[in-house]
């Protein structure tokens, strides 16, 4: 019985987690979505699927992408409390640094940019400031 | 201050700060997170960027093929993602009508794999966009569908076959593009094509399909001729592929999409 109870306990604990966890991911996706809205009033079309996660100070996380040449890119990034301040970079195939536009605000941040050949492009999320928390990022195009 | 505003007054930190930053070591780049909702590119991208760099004829190209019937689910996954590279092309030709038939035929075939209501009532929604003529939110509406759909297939253990919705809409975006490419070449438009990381990536994936997935005749073919195209499209420091080699792709494509929508035997 006592086992029994400790059991329904965990689980309620860790189903309270998810659903916190859940919380945050949504929070930090509406956050971001905000900041992208912004760019959609440039015609830019925000793509439907996010990258979420944990983002810790000191490891920062790169994600693959596929752009098109002719097409314009932003990606858009925010985190949630304890972080301070977020950076978004983006590098070209062979994981160099390609130029654009930058913008940076505490804990929104995006990269953007007008590739100049299609193919595999890298975006690296790092937490500048801050402890680890929940983000999101989502991207658009035009 | 509104966001909009306070983004132009603090973007473009820009050359300066990025050469300034270190390249990406190998082992970052190896370790680069793979994410399908957002490393694989939606039709609408592609066929965006075509529209930057020549000036297709969507309506004339908009030319949907009649889905066979087949009791194969993994012929439907594949075919529900044709559909949804379908819509794109409807809404680049901006015909309401177009739109609203692929919407119905997508919610029909995605009732045959017994996905969630949540997707069925999406097809309301691209009626009502396609009836308002409001293209940009009918590109997002056919992406959040198709991404509702694969959920709903993940949720009810047909984990498999979501891959294979990815595969059919870039099957149908590269066909339709290398059909228009082939006929009006420019080094600009062929560099569009050259796309390895991305089918290096659903060949990845289908290799990870249960072996009754990848015994299935239709998937195998799908894999050969991904194999076979991948060395077209991966040419050497960024050039595009060449006419001869648009040339193969589009024939293969086609090929492809004759054998995704004709009939299955098991049916």
């Amino acid at each position: 019985m006592k086992t029994l109870g400790i059991l329904l306990l965990s689980a309620s604990i860790l189903s309270a987690q998810e659903t916190t966890d859940s919380r945050d991911r949504s929070t930090a996706r509406s956050r971001v979505l905000e900041l992208a809205s912004a760019f959609a009033n440039d015609g830019f079309k925000i793509r439907d699927g996010y990258w979420s996660g944990v983002l810790e100070k000191g490891k920062p996380q790169v994600l693959e992408v596929n752009l098109f040449s002719g097409n314009a890119y932003w990606f858009s990034a925010a985190a949630l409390a304890p972080a301070k301040k977020l950076s978004v970079t983006l590098f070209d195939e062979s994981g160099r640094p390609v130029d654009g536009k930058s913008y940076q605000d505490g804990t929104t941040a995006a990269a953007g940019l007008i590739p100049d050949a299609s193919g595999r492009y890298f975006v690296r999320l790092e937490l500048v400031e801050g402890d680890k928390a929940d983000f999101c990022l989502v991207y658009s195009y035009k | 201050m509104s966001s909009r505003s306070a983004i132009s007054a603090v973007v473009l930190l820009s050359a300066g700060l990025l050469t300034a930053t270190e390249p990406l070591t190998k082992e970052q780049i190896k370790s680069a997170v793979l994410s399908e909702a957002i490393t694989i590119p939606t039709p609408g991208e592609f066929f965006s960027a075509m529209d930057e760099q020549g000036q297709p004829n969507w309506t004339q190209m908009f030319a949907p093929k009649p889905a066979g019937v087949t009791a194969s689910r993994e012929q439907m996954a594949l075919m529900l993602g044709v559909l949804v590279a379908d819509g794109y092309i409807a809404v680049e030709a901006q015909d309401g009508q177009g739109v609203k038939n692929t919407g119905k035929e997508i919610i029909n075939l995605a009732k045959k794999l017994n996905v969630s209501q949540s997707v069925i009532s999406r097809g309301n929604s691209i009626n009502d966009f396609a009836e308002n003529n409001d293209w940009s939110a009918l590109r997002e509406e056919l992406e959040a569908t198709q991404n509702e759909v694969k959920l709903s297939m993940a949720e009810q253990k047909d984990k498999d076959l979501v891959i294979l919705v990815t595969v059919g809409a870039w099957i149908r975006g590269t066909q339709v593009a290398s059909d228009f490419i082939s006929k009006n070449y420019s080094p600009g438009l062929a560099g569009l094509l050259r796309q390895p990381a991305i089918v290096e990536y659903l060949l990845a994936e289908l290799g990870k399909t249960p072996e009754r997935v990848q015994k299935d005749t239709l998937i195998t073919e799908v894999q050969h001729k991904l194999q076979s195209i991948l060395d077209l499209i991966h040419t050497k420091d960024r050039t595009p592929p060449g006419p001869e080699a648009v040339n193969t792709l589009s024939s293969t494509m086609d090929s492809l999409i004759d054998e995704i929508a004709k009939g299955h035997k098991d049916s």
